[in-house]
This record gives C-alpha cells, sequence and structure tokens, in this order.
C-alpha cells in the first residue's frame, strides 16, 4: 500500500464519518421538526390535556416545566456565585483548585437518575414532603450547580489579575472588590453557564419523575407541596402508548415544543457569549 | 450597555420568582386530594375527577399513575389520600402499616384478559387451555405453531412484578400471584405499555384488563376444566364464567380528607358508575358478587 | 470616615464590609454546596449497603426474583456495560474520523457555525431519544432484522451512540484545534501527506485530551436512563449466547427508573437497587475524574 494510497483512503474515511454524522443528526433534527410540526398549533400549546394526553394541550406541562427551572434558577444562582468566587478569590493554593474543579466537573458527570434517587429518600421519604415541585428544583438546581459554577469561575478567573491589583491599590477591601470589579465583569459568564444549565434542566425527565411530577388534574402548583406535570415526564407517558396516533402525535409536539425552549436556551446561551468575548476589552 | 443587561435579567429573574412566590403563597382554600396507584383504574379516576371538578371547583383532583404497589404503599406512608388498586390488599401489606385502618371501597369490576396479536388471532388461534398459557409463561412452549398457529416465536410479554394487573393474572395462570414468567421475553410497566408492544408485533401474547383490547390486541377466550370456553367479554365476566377477575377497588385511610371520601361517594354514585362503564369497565350493580352495591344517587 | 477611599461604596458593600456578610454569603454557599454532595453519598451508601450483609455475594448471580429475596444483579450490569460498549463502538470512531475533519479538513469559515450545531445537538434532552427509540427505531430494527420486537440491547446501543457523538466530536476537535498550526506546517514541510501529519504528529499529542473526551462520553452513555428504559425490553436476563446483542436485557438504570418509585422503602429489594446505584455512581465518578487526569497532563506546545 503506497503511502499515497493511504491517504486516499483515509480522506475518504474521514469525509464518510463526518458525512454519516452529518446526516445522522440534520436526520434527528428533521424527524423532530417534521413529526412534531402537525401538532403544534395555538390550542395545543394553551390548553390542558385530556384524556392521557391524547387529547388536549400541553399548556399546564409548560407551565410546569418553566415554574421549576426558573426556581431551580433562584435557588442555584447564589450558589455558584458563592462557590465560584471562593474557588476564585480564597483558595490559593493552586493544588486546592485543582483538586475542587476536579470534584465539581465530577459532579457533573453524576447520573441524573442519581440525583432523582437522593430527592426520593432525602426529602421525599426522608423529609416526608411527599411529591412536590420545590423538591424537584432542589434536585434541578443541585444538577446545574457545577456548570453554572464552572462557567463563572473561568469567567472570574480570567479577570485580569490587574483590576483587583489596581482596586487593591485604591483602598477597596476584598468584598468591594468583588461587588464592584469582579461581579460586574463575571456576569456573563454566569448567565451563559445558567443558559446552558437551563437548556440541561428543563429536559430532565429522570430526576424529577418519581419526585416533583404527577400525571393528570394538576395545574398550577398553588403551594409548596404539590405535584406538577411536565414536557419531559409527558413525553414519557405519551411515549408509553406510541401506537395510539394522536397520543403519538401530541407527543412528538411535545417534544417539538421541548426542543424549541432547549434550543432558545442554548442559542441565547451562545450569542451571549460570542458577545462576551467581542465585548472583552483590556 | 453590561447595567441595561444586568436590569433586564435582573427584573426577569424578579419576576420569576415574585411570580412563582405568588403561586405558592396563594391561599389554599383549595382542597387537595392526591390519589395514585393502578394504571387499570386510573382511566375512571382521571375522567371521573374532570367531572367531579366540573361541579366543584374548589376541590383539586390530582392522579398518577405507578401501579397497584406503588398506591397501597404512598397511601401507607401517607403521601396520598386515596390509592388505587386492582387487586386485593395483601396480608403483607396490612401488616406493614399496622397503624393504619384501611377501607377498601369498590367502584367496578374488571376482567384480566390474556391478548394476543391479532395477525395470531386471526390465524386459528382463539382460545386455550390455562396449563398452556402457564407452558408459554414459563418458556415450555415457544412457537405458535404447537398450538395451532402460524410459526413464529411467540413474543412473550410479562409485566412488572408489582402490578395488580399481573398479580391476578398469575394467581391463575400460575397459581401463585408473584411467580416467576421464565419464558417472558419483555418486562413491561403500565397496561398502555402493553397494548403498545402487542400492537407493534404480530406474535405477541400479554396480559390486559378488559377495557384495553380492540381490533390490533385480540383476547383469547380460555378453555375451562369441563371444556366450556369463557369468552373475555362484559356478559361471561358479568354471569362469572370468565375466571379471571378483580374488583377495582380504592382504598382510604382514617386520615383522608372529606373530600377524597366525597369524590369516592361520587364515584360509587350513577354518574359515576356510568363513567366505569363508560371507560369499559363493568359497574358495581351488574356484577353477580360486589362488596358494596350501594349506588346512590348523587346529583 | 476619613480612611474611606473617594470611590466610596454605597450600599451593599458598605453593609456587607460592616457585617462581613460577603464573606459569611460565600462561605455559606460553599458548605451548602458541599453538604449537598455529601449527603448524596451518604444517603446512597447508607441505603444501600446494608444489602451486603444480608448474603451480599448473591448479589452476583444472574437471578433477580424479589419475591424469592433473590437479587441477583448481573444482567443489570451486563447490559449497562453492552448498550455501552455498543454505543462506544460506534460513536468513537465516527467522533474521532469527524473531528479530524473538522479541524483539519473543513474550510475556516465552517467552524464557527459547525460548533454552533454540536453544542445545540449536543443538548437534546434525552427522554426525546427515548421517543424516536420506541417510536422509531425499535418497529425498524424489528423489521430489518426480522425480529420480534426492536426492544433490544442493540436498539439502546444505538441511541446512546447518537447522544454521546456531538460530546466526543466537539471534545475531539477542541482538542486537535489547540495544537498550534506550526506542527502541521513542519510536517507540511517535510512533505507529509496530511494523513501522516494527523497519525504521526498531531494524534500522539491530541490522544490523552480525545482519551479523555471518550471516558466523558462512556460515563453519560453509562448514566443514560430515558433513552435505554424505553427501547431495552426490560427482562432481568443475560442474552443466552452472550453476544446476541439483538435480545432484550436490562440495565441498571433501566432498572433502577421502573422500580424504585414501587419499591417499599428500606425493603432489601430496595437497598439493592440503590446498592446498584451505588455502583453506577462510583463507576460514573470514576470514569469522570479519570477524564480529568487525562486531559490534565500538559504537553509542552511549542507557540
Amino acid at each position: 500500500m503506497t503511502r499515497q494510497f493511504k491517504s486516499r483512503l483515509f480522506n475518504s474515511a474521514v469525509v464518510a464519518a463526518l458525512l454519516i454524522a452529518t446526516c445522522v443528526m440534520i436526520g434527528l433534527i428533521m424527524t423532530i421538526f417534521i413529526k412534531g410540526a402537525p401538532a403544534i398549533s395555538l390550542d395545543f400549546i394553551t390548553a390542558p390535556a385530556q384524556n392521557f394526553g391524547a387529547g388536549g394541550g400541553i399548556a399546564y406541562q409548560i407551565i410546569g416545566s418553566l415554574i421549576m427551572v426558573a426556581v431551580a434558577a433562584c435557588l442555584v444562582m447564589p450558589m455558584a456565585f458563592g462557590v465560584s468566587l471562593y474557588l476564585s478569590e480564597f483558595v490559593t493554593s493552586a493544588h486546592m483548585k485543582k483538586i475542587l474543579l476536579t470534584a465539581l466537573l465530577t459532579l457533573n458527570g453524576v447520573p441524573s437518575i442519581t440525583f432523582g434517587i437522593f430527592g426520593l429518600i432525602f426529602f421525599v421519604y426522608g423529609l416526608g414532603t411527599g411529591i412536590s415541585w420545590f423538591v424537584g428544583s432542589i434536585i434541578l438546581a443541585m444538577m446545574m450547580l457545577p456548570t453554572i459554577t464552572l462557567s463563572t469561575y473561568q469567567t472570574i478567573n480570567s479577570i485580569p489579575t490587574i483590576y483587583r491589583e489596581n482596586a487593591y491599590a485604591l483602598g477597596m477591601s476584598q468584598s468591594q472588590t468583588i461587588w464592584h470589579v469582579l461581579l460586574p465583569q463575571g456576569f456573563h459568564g454566569a448567565v451563559t453557564g445558567l443558559l446552558i444549565a437551563l437548556a440541561r434542566a428543563i429536559g430532565e425527565t429522570a430526576p424529577i419523575m418519581f419526585i416533583a411530577t404527577a400525571f393528570s388534574g394538576v395545574s398550577a402548583p398553588r403551594g409548596l407541596n404539590e405535584p406538577v406535570s411536565t414536557l419531559p415526564t409527558h413525553i414519557l407517558a405519551l411515549a408509553q402508548q406510541a401506537t395510539n396516533p394522536q397520543a403519538l402525535q401530541n407527543g412528538w409536539g411535545a417534544a417539538l415544543t421541548l426542543m424549541c425552549l432547549v434550543l432558545f436556551f442554548s442559542l441565547t446561551a451562545l450569542i451571549f457569549r460570542y458577545k462576551l468575548q467581542k465585548g472583552q476589552t483590556l | 450597555m453590561i447595567i441595561t443587561t444586568r436590569a433586564i435579567l435582573g427584573s426577569i429573574f424578579c419576576f420569576a420568582f415574585s411570580a412563582t412566590g405568588l403561586t405558592a403563597c396563594t391561599a389554599s382554600d383549595v382542597n387537595k386530594v392526591a390519589i395514585s396507584g393502578s394504571s387499570t383504574v386510573m382511566p375512571i379516576i382521571a375522567t371521573a375527577a374532570e367531572d367531579y371538578r366540573a361541579h366543584h371547583t374548589d376541590t383539586r383532583l390530582i392522579v398518577n399513575a405507578g401501579g397497584s404497589g406503588v398506591g397501597i404503599s404512598q397511601l401507607g406512608r401517607g403521601q396520598i389520600d386515596i390509592g388505587m388498586m386492582s387487586r386485593d390488599i395483601r396480608p403483607k401489606e396490612y401488616e406493614q402499616f399496622k397503624g393504619l385502618d384501611f377501607t377498601v371501597h369498590a367502584i367496578g369490576r374488571d376482567a384480566v384478559i390474556p391478548v394476543i396479536s391479532s395477525e395470531v388471532y386471526d390465524a386459528g388461534v382463539t382460545h386455550l387451555e390455562r396449563k398452556q398459557i402457564a407452558a408459554i409463561y414459563r418458556g415450555e412452549i415457544s412457537n405458535w405453531k404447537d398450538l395451532g398457529g402460524p410459526d413464529k416465536e411467540i413474543l412473550v410479554i410479562d409485566k412488572e412484578a408489582s402490578r395488580g394487573t399481573r398479580q391476578v393474572f398469575m394467581e391463575y395462570i400460575l397459581g401463585d400471584k408473584d411467580g416467576l414468567a421464565k419464558g417472558a421475553d419483555l418486562v413491561l410497566g403500565s397496561n398502555n405499555e402493553e397494548q403498545t408492544a402487542l400492537t407493534q408485533s404480530d406474535s405477541a401474547i400479554g396480559m390486559l384488563s378488559l377495557a384495553w383490547l380492540d381490533d390490533d390486541v385480540r383476547g383469547l377466550s380460555l378453555k375451562l376444566e369441563g371444556g366450556q370456553i369463557a369468552h373475555p367479554t362484559l356478559d361471561h365476566v358479568i354471569d362469572g364464567t370468565f375466571p379471571i377477575v378483580r374488583d377495582l377497588i380504592v382504598v382510604t385511610t382514617q386520615n383522608s380528607s372529606s373530600e377524597a371520601l366525597d369524590f369516592i361517594s361520587f364515584l360509587k354514585s350513577d354518574a359515576g358508575q356510568t363513567i366505569v362503564s363508560k371507560t369499559g369497565y363493568i359497574p358495581l350493580s351488574s356484577s353477580s358478587s360486589s362488596s358494596s352495591s350501594s349506588s346512590s344517587s348523587y346529583y | 470616615m476619613s480612611t474611606q477611599p473617594d470611590i466610596a461604596p454605597r450600599w451593599p458593600t458598605f453593609f456587607f464590609k460592616r457585617v462581613g456578610v460577603t464573606r459569611l454569603a460565600i462561605y455559606t454557599s460553599v458548605a451548602v454546596s458541599a453538604l449537598s454532595i455529601l449527603a448524596i453519598c451518604l444517603t446512597l451508601i447508607l441505603n444501600g449497603l446494608p444489602i451486603l450483609g444480608q448474603g451480599g455475594i448473591h448479589l452476583l448471580t444472574s437471578d433477580w426474583n424479589p419475591a424469592s429475596g433473590h437479587y441477583g444483579i448481573l444482567p443489570m450490569l451486563y447490559g449497562t456495560v453492552t448498550v455501552a460498549l455498543i454505543a462506544m463502538l460506534i460513536a468513537a470512531p465516527l467522533g474521532i474520523l469527524s473531528a479530524i475533519a473538522i479541524s483539519e479538513y473543513l474550510p475556516r469559515a465552517f467552524r464557527i457555525p459547525v460548533k454552533a450545531a454540536l453544542e445545540l445537538l449536543a443538548g437534546i434532552p434525552s427522554i426525546i431519544y427515548g421517543l424516536i427509540g420506541i417510536a422509531l427505531l425499535a418497529p425498524f430494527l424489528s423489521d430489518v432484522f426480522d425480529l420480534q420486537s426492536g426492544r433490544t440491547i442493540f436498539a439502546g446501543g444505538i441511541l446512546l451512540a447518537v447522544m454521546i457523538l456531538p460530546t466526543i466530536v466537539t471534545l475531539s476537535e477542541d482538542a486537535l484545534h489547540n495544537i498550534p498550526h506550526v506542527y502541521r506546517e513542519t510536517g507540511a514541510g517535510l512533505g507529509y501527506y496530511r494523513y501522516e501529519i494527523i497519525k504521526d504528529i498531531l494524534w500522539p499529542i491530541a490522544k490523552s485530551d480525545i482519551i479523555g473526551a471518550m471516558l466523558l462520553a462512556l460515563g453519560r452513555a453509562l448514566g443514560e436512563t430515558m433513552a435505554v428504559m424505553l427501547v431495552i425490553g426490560s427482562i432481568d436476563r443475560i442474552p443466552s449466547p452472550l453476544t446476541n446483542i439483538l435480545s432484550p436485557g436490562q440495565t441498571i438504570t433501566s432498572k433502577l427508573g421502573r422500580e424504585i418509585s414501587e419499591t417499599a422503602f428500606g425493603s432489601p429489594h430496595f437497598q439493592a437497587l440503590i446498592f446498584m446505584a451505588l455502583i453506577l455512581l462510583v463507576i460514573a465518578v470514576v470514569l469522570t475524574a479519570s477524564a480529568q487526569f487525562m486531559t490534565k497532563t500538559e504537553t509542552r506546545l511549542v507557540d
């Protein structure tokens, strides 16, 4: 086998791989859109589900999903800021930093159902809260923490030291530096991380399916101790009726809606990140 | 620019937070009844809940599935007000929740039918004996041709062990409600899922409740000991010929709220029982043996 | 207050500094985060390890029958490993070659949109994969391979492969792209073909990062629940020729997803399930941590 032959072989393999991968991914997205588009209508999005989801729409599922992730975001943001500031300002030994960062990244790799089981044992059984959307938000917040922390940490850490030195030279204390110098510039990183984490959290099923959700009869929750219905768990229920054409149709519609929400968050994150890169001056 | 962005994002956050906070703190003038359990009973409860809600706007009924096992265990732990079950409560469960008084309310009757894919049914396999079905589930028979059907491998669909439907079925077929089905190929959960899998296959056998039979999922008739054929029809179930039957029950404890008990009386009333038969089950009054045939008029 | 600088702080720092609230807040959040991680580990350990005390060796059988007290977890382990293996065998070559294509072969202008698209794809929720699996893939497989049911280990593997593909491509592409151009130019100057540059120059440098990416993807594949739960068949059995991936099976995540909410809390059944969750957690943590170690090895790059 001549070098040229091997080279041509490799080139074709590479191009073929890219083509296959592209076709698969495009096919995936197109399937969701094509199958889901017929189900989408204003009615679908604003009407409550009926008849096991085979009829009606997904209004309360959308509301449930949004409420859960919104509250989860509120819970996790202070934590993420705190941990990332701790890592960048209060931890001085590089060794310690590496360990803590590895710990965070490892937390990111924990299977999502593990969080669900933890929520079940700790909150639902242990603390006796029962099926509660708020517990679901807490669990989602725990899942979102590593992503947001890492993103915020990277942004704050990459603020050149000279900013801090200038601030200290002017007599600002550490907390003043944090509030007036670091946080304003690190905020973008936090928001980007938040959007990425939201995109992931809104699509999660396993952590919340047995601690926060119910199937029918739920509307907007009136207390902390109630279940909600969310898009991913609704899709799960509909997928189990895959041979009922209406249910399946609604399932695709719900999947498309979920995709659109995820895409919205992801795209916003991307745009934010590029704006951040462009807007960063020194 | 940063200030403006921050202001916008900050206000979105505050809005979201206060919106959720407000909804969370709204005076609960609304009474909540949490119901969960058998996926067989759920269609009745879900439909009845929609009707009930129309007349009782101050009561919220939240319905979940999960299986009869989940129903009784959540009820025992006090997480729900009403547990739906498609089998009787086991002594072990009475034992487990000793401090509670379970009140069993029957709201209908149902049969568990051995079902097969329509292709096999149309090819001639329309009735089987108990021991043949047992042999299939134990893995001793694996091809439909041994039973007079087409030459296809049998896809044996089993259910999760905690499901009431399975326990009732296995009690009759294998003689042991927790019997192991060595010949099983798939293990599924709710009635919905089983129906889906049976429809997707053309050589499957499974177990479903009466209300889920349709053109793609045909019920087998049972050839009983005396040679009589019991059809999976409403008449044979009502007059007792078809042997695999169970009461559909809802269970409460002494801690269940009065709204819960009110909903249960609705279920037992004429309006509720109409829903039972519309969903495909057998209402209380037409069954020959029922534990409470007091169907009062509710409205 | 003469020591106050001219850029006098408004509230909140005025107040915060007085009370040290900022520092308190930071320490609190770190404590809460650390405690929650600890809580997760402790909960699983406390609820799962007791099963070892009751004849732990019996866990290593393949007979799972809670009614008779048998908790053999081998079928679940086998299914988890096999599904992840299939996913890696499909996605790794495809992913690495695609990454090479994007980094080395694709014109510069395409890179940013492609990377953006990959990030968006990596975020597709797993339940949607499950829906596609049960509605499209399983019937397709049962037609193509003439099976009784398309709910097989193979179906789970394919879905996972598509799930982890974007992750592998993105991370590998980053690894390759970070190598300065000098390396490539040197190789071209020596008369190397592009394929030889990749094989002899770039691959040894990017290797550890790419392996780290694969470990990360493997960890994700092992821990995935929804995509496999619907299409795996959920039968607690090891397929009889071990390599028959066209038969239904069971994974740890699918078992947990289906049974955890139906099991009585604290019973041996529950403990056995939590024990499996513990095993899963340990494997995932080990994989993710090793991925970190692989990507941290810094080779001195000429710049």
